[in-house]
């Protein structure tokens, strides 16, 4: 029964107690708020205007209700203290007082709680005006004029699952690499990319934002609040970013199974660097070497080296350090074309086939090359990119591997295994076979492949995506 | 009072309809054994069985919530699969919400309201078997699922359209979630209407509104809301019900429909349903803190009338939950506006609280220290609740674990620390033992410890920009220490319910007994015997003040005379009027069980049949006529029943 001895002691040990309370808030201060999707700024990272405006609002609630909590917990734990029996004959004593109240002490606290709230109120109301659009474009009509004066930049931005699609409304990409005979000109397709949206700096960019299934959240915490992208409804949000840089986003609503690993990126530049960036986007893709003639020999049937993720790696990141800095350094080193030699040629040729040979183009597009979908993420220039499967990966061979291999284990669900489509028929079956219904086909416990895909072929896909910069 | 019960119609023997002979099942008369629980239409019995069920589910959830947390112990896990996932955090907030929460509140409104105001039983005994019954089978369609091919219902609490559609969820579980829901709402509704009348149309004489006690004012602002909000989303759930089986188009992107319509109507319900969670725990403190520190609520009228305000403006800030969808900056900067104003009338409830303790003399009972775990934890909740009223700071925290955390304060420091002070609080009164004072501190310091441990870094976590709904997460987000934290303390806090429960086991069987009053309490239900006899009062008492057992305490020889009057007036009108038990609530129960699972799996015979069952059982039970018998008590307060019509 010491136990019970301890106990009984325990709550006239009020300080300690509230020690022990207080060790929570502590554990706050131990962990830095610096990740890269952290809400407030960091030095390698700083905000834009729109998140800065947010943080400085989180702060004034901030500060209101701590001092509203200080003030009316030690209130209450004084009471506590104060008023607590300390003894059997304090527990036994007469009762105190009967008294219900005290009218004027309701009405002072209550006006004082509602001049509380309007110290939040106003800069709140402040804030919401300033947030919902870019500055100075108050109707579609002046938003247009300004994009137009190159004050604001627009994009569209539709969420998949699990994927993001930008469209740049203001260029036009070109679809060949050389010009039309009969008229001299290029002809010209719409300029699409995905899951890293590039933007230039100190501009207001106005995104509206789309779906093309569920509802999805577009979220830079760096930059800008989310504002939800739903179906049938045409939302919108304003972002800037003043430096270049590297920033982290993410789906912020529950849109399925893969919602978890829904990300991307926005990369700001410089206007000079944006204008270079976006000359080189509007290219078609980059045809490192022709497409291979057909291999009428059977291809070696190497099974598949996956590297599992959950084998002692658990604390490996999966799409680069996390660090902005070190990710934008990277980002712009991959922008240039690495060298080829013959044997890489060969295999890149040999990539570009297969990927036409197991109709990824269906769903894909390689703007000047094969692919026509548009179901799927843009592939024209994925090479450049930093990352691949919506920002869960590094766009590195052996992440595109690994993604190649088995792309149910990082993205669950996906529709590049299964097929697009999932009641009735499958519209585009994916890796595997579905049944009437939709569902896997099964044998034997296992999912019958639609496409299969050696070692060997995906080291060749893995090559020819690594080349299209 | 007498000339009162003489014009009782209803105490009138002649007035009895005799039972219709030929119906399938008599009236049973069994007073133990299975038959007995199966059939009872006893306020109290009915009120345990409520909190059983509850109590499980309660701990189901709570597994649910530590695979969850196991899942996030370390970045990129693949201890459960993305879909499993997902089921698991649908099923957690759904079942804590409509499994445990809601019905352990109904269970304290069961056990306690009719004590409260001086009754017999609730106005509609045998409408609150069915409601107790149409609850169980809620919750079966509710979680069969995990049993099944098509797996437990995956997408979200909330599940907001189109995810809930046909082309996002083809298999079932999208149907045994809204057939479940829409179930349990039937429970809720019937529910609350048997109290919203037993409240107005029972209280004992002199029991005027303003000395009702305010647990049972709390029972009747929930039970209201309960009314109002229901329908939101009955609404809502036909309409997704009649996208997915008979392809209306009213959330159908390809047909025109408008998903966002889903979550007006899921929040317009699903913000008072915040409510219908946290004013009963308001109830329960504002009786165990007064008990506590033996003296009245600090300001009653106020506290009352700040229950009915938050009621009232519940209605208004159902938006808040939808900041980022993008309202317009009018709509957004509106209900900004009503959520600040919505913390004016919750603080004056803890001002009152606070104003309370003031000048007693506070006796640290357990349930005392979770009452002043609730406030210091509602506090915390509430204040950042303000912080999220302005919402362009809300765009950064909407969606991410700073949510989780607040409404994890609100609803576990709050709601369930509230629900486990009122088990401990109570549980004499109905099972005549104690709750183990030593083990029920440890376990609400080891509760206490591990609540927060699990959910203050989550503010921290959302605020370095974790989603929620995060099945894994990258290595190099900065999120792994505080998620091992978390999920540590998680496993502190299961510890912790696990001794309190264990205790309350103990205690069922070894604790100490006691009398009527083991803490010198205020209201009528510690004013007769623990366990209270079937007929709760041997005399109906007359109130003459707010703490109406108080009053009685300190006026003996009065109330003793008063009593005696009433006794002798009652029994020479027939005596004690019970009602009799009847199968039917529990034969209408069963055809909503067979019907929602045979609409959920699409299979029209069973569903049609499940109805017909359910009509059938609704039709016999009103031509078995209310039945009842008598109960004379002779002078030492020994029960004879007399069964003669």
């Amino acid at each position: 029964m010491r136990l019970s001895a301890l106990f009984r002691r325990l709550p006239r040990r009020w300080p300690a107690v509230l020690t022990a309370a207080a060790l929570p808030l502590l554990t706050g201060a131990l962990w830095q708020l610096d990740g890269p999707q952290s809400t407030f700024g960091a030095e390698n990272s700083p905000l834009g205007p729109v998140a800065q405006r947010q943080l400085t609002l989180f702060y004034y609630t901030l500060v209101v209700t701590t001092v509203l909590f200080v003030l009316v917990g030690a209130v209450l734990a004084y009471a506590t203290i104060k008023f607590k029996a300390r003894n059997a004959d304090d527990e036994h004593a007469e009762p105190p007082e009967q008294g219900h109240g005290n009218p004027f002490v309701e009405l002072g606290l209550t006006i004082g709680s509602i001049i509380c709230l309007v110290i939040i109120a106003v800069p709140t109301l402040s804030a919401i005006w300033y947030t919902y659009d870019v500055p100075g474009a108050d109707t579609p009509a002046k938003l247009e004029e300004m994009v137009k004066a190159g004050k604001a930049y627009e994009i569209t931005a539709t969420g998949y699952q699990w994927w993001f699609k930008f469209q740049y409304p203001s260029e036009r990409a070109f679809a060949t690499a050389t010009a039309d005979a009969r008229t001299g000109k290029r002809p010209e397709a719409e300029f699409v990319t995905a899951n890293e949206l590039v933007i230039p700096v100190g501009k207001p960019v106005h995104i509206n934002l789309r779906t093309d299934d569920v509802i999805h959240s577009f979220w830079v915490p760096k930059l800008a609040g989310k504002v939800d992208m739903i179906p049938n409804r045409a939302n919108h949000l304003w972002l800037q970013a003043d430096v270049p840089g590297y920033y982290y986003g993410q789906c912020a609503e529950y849109c399925g199974d893969s919602h978890s690993v829904m990300k991307f990126r926005v990369i700001a530049l410089e206007q000079k660097d944006f204008d270079t960036w976006l000359a080189k986007q509007k290219e078609p893709a980059r045809a490192a070497a022709p497409i291979a003639p057909a291999n009428t020999a059977p291809r070696a049937a190497a099974p598949l080296a996956l590297r599992n993720p959950d084998d002692g790696k658990k604390s490996v990141p999966l799409a680069g350090t996390g660090d902005p800095v070190v990710e934008f350094k990277k980002w712009q080193d991959r922008q240039a074309p690495a060298a080829e030699d013959a044997a890489k040629l060969a295999l890149i040729s040999a990539g570009r086939r297969l990927f036409n040979d197991n109709k990824c183009s269906a769903c894909h597009t390689v703007r000047g090359q094969e692919g026509v979908g548009v179901t799927a993420p843009d592939l024209t220039h994925i090479g450049s990119r930093s990352t691949i499967a919506a920002g869960l990966l590094e766009n590195d061979e052996a992440h595109l591997h690994d993604w190649l291999a088995d792309p149910d284990h990082w993205k669950p669900a996906n529709k590049m295994f299964h097929g697009i489509g999932r009641t009735g028929k499958i519209s585009m079956p994916g890796y595997i076979k579905p049944d009437d219904n939709g569902d896997p086909m099964m044998k034997d416990g296992q999912p019958v492949r639609n496409i299969s895909l050696s070692d060997a072929d995906v080291a060749a896909l893995t090559a020819y995506l690594q080349s299209l910069k | 009072m007498a000339e009162a019960l003489a014009k009782s119609d209803l105490l009138t023997k002649e007035q009895h309809a005799p039972a219709k002979a030929g119906l399938i099942f008599p009236r049973p008369t069994a007073k133990t054994g299975l038959v007995s629980w199966l059939t009872t239409v006893d306020h109290k019995r009915i009120g345990v069985l409520y909190a059983t069920f509850a109590i499980f589910f309660f701990l189901v959830g709570g597994v649910e919530a530590l695979l969850i947390r196991t899942q996030l112990l370390v970045p990129n896990n693949h201890f459960l699969g993305a879909h499993t996932y997902g089921e698991m955090f649908t099923m957690h907030g759904t079942t804590m919400i409509f499994l445990a929460v809601m019905p352990l509140n109904a269970a304290f409104f069961n056990l306690l309201v009719p004590l409260q105001i001086g009754a017999r039983d609730v106005a509609f005994p045998r409408l609150n078997a069915f409601s107790l019954w149409v609850f169980a089978a809620g919750a079966i369609i509710l979680n069969i699922g995990w049993l099944l091919p098509s797996g437990a219902p995956a997408a979200g609490w909330f599940g907001y359209a189109p995810l809930t559609s046909k082309l996002f969820t083809p298999d079932m579980s999208a149907d045994l979630w809204t057939l479940g829901l829409q179930v349990l709402g039937v429970s809720s509704i019937a529910a609350s209407l048997n109290f919203i009348v037993t409240i107005i149309n029972m209280r004992a004489p002199g029991l005027t509104m303003m000395r009702l006690p305010v647990f049972t004012w709390m029972a009747l602002f929930t039970s209201f809301l309960l009314v109002l909000a229901m329908p939101a989303i009955a609404i809502a759930l036909v309409e997704v019900m009649f996208d997915r089986h008979f392809g209306t188009h009213f959330f159908e992107v390809s047909g025109g429909g408008q998903p966002i319509l889903w979550q007006h109507l899921f929040w317009v319900f699903g913000h008072p349903e915040v409510y219908i969670l946290i004013l009963p725990p308001m109830g329960y403190i504002s009786e165990i803190l007064p008990t506590f520190s033996r003296k009245p609520l600090f300001g009653y009228p106020i506290v009352v009338f700040s229950g009915a305000t938050i009621g009232f403006i519940g209605f208004g800030v159902w938006s808040h939950h939808m900041f980022t969808t993008g309202l317009g900056a009018v709509a957004t900067a509106a209900f900004s506006l009503a959520t600040m104003a919505i913390a004016v009338p919750t603080g004056v409830k803890i001002f009152n609280w606070i104003g309370t303790l003031w000048g007693g003399h506070l006796q640290m009972r357990t349930p005392m220290l979770f009452s002043l775990g609730f406030i210091w934890m509602f506090m915390l909740g509430g204040f950042s609740g303000i912080m999220h009223s302005a919402a362009p700071a809300d765009a950064q925290q909407q969606d991410t674990y700073f949510i989780i955390a607040h409404f994890h304060y609100v609803l576990i420091g709050g709601a369930t620390f509230a629900l486990l002070a009122a088990i401990h609080f109570w549980f004499p009164k109905f099972f005549g033992r104690l709750v183990d004072e030593t083990w029920g501190k440890i376990s609400f310091w080891i509760i206490f410890a591990g609540f927060n441990g699990t959910f203050f870094p989550m503010h921290f976590l959302g605020l370095n920009g974790m989603p929620r709904r995060t099945w894994t997460y990258d290595a190099g987000m900065g999120w792994d220490g505080l998620n091992k934290f978390c999920t540590i303390s998680a496993y502190v806090l299961g510890l912790g319910i696990c001794i309190y429960f264990g205790t309350i086991i103990w205690s069922y069987f070894k604790g100490k007994k006691v009398g009527n009053d083991p803490w010198d309490g205020r209201t009528l239900e510690w004013s007769i015997p623990s366990p209270p006899p079937e007929y709760n009062f041997a005399a109906i008492p007359k109130v003459h003040a707010r703490d109406a057992w108080w009053y009685e305490k300190h006026h003996q020889e009065e109330i003793r005379k008063e009593k005696a009057e009433a006794i002798a007036a009652e029994s020479a009108h027939g005596g004690i009027h019970m009602p009799d038990a009847s199968w039917f609530p529990l034969v209408a129960g069963v055809g909503m069980l067979v019907g929602g699972l045979g609409f959920a799996a699409d299979h029209m015979p069973v569903a049609i049949g499940g109805l017909i069952v359910t009509f059938l059982g609704i039709y016999l039970w009103s031509l078995e006529g209310p039945g009842g018998y008598h109960i004379h008590l002779d002078k030492d307060g020994n029960a004879t029943e007399d069964h003669s019509h």
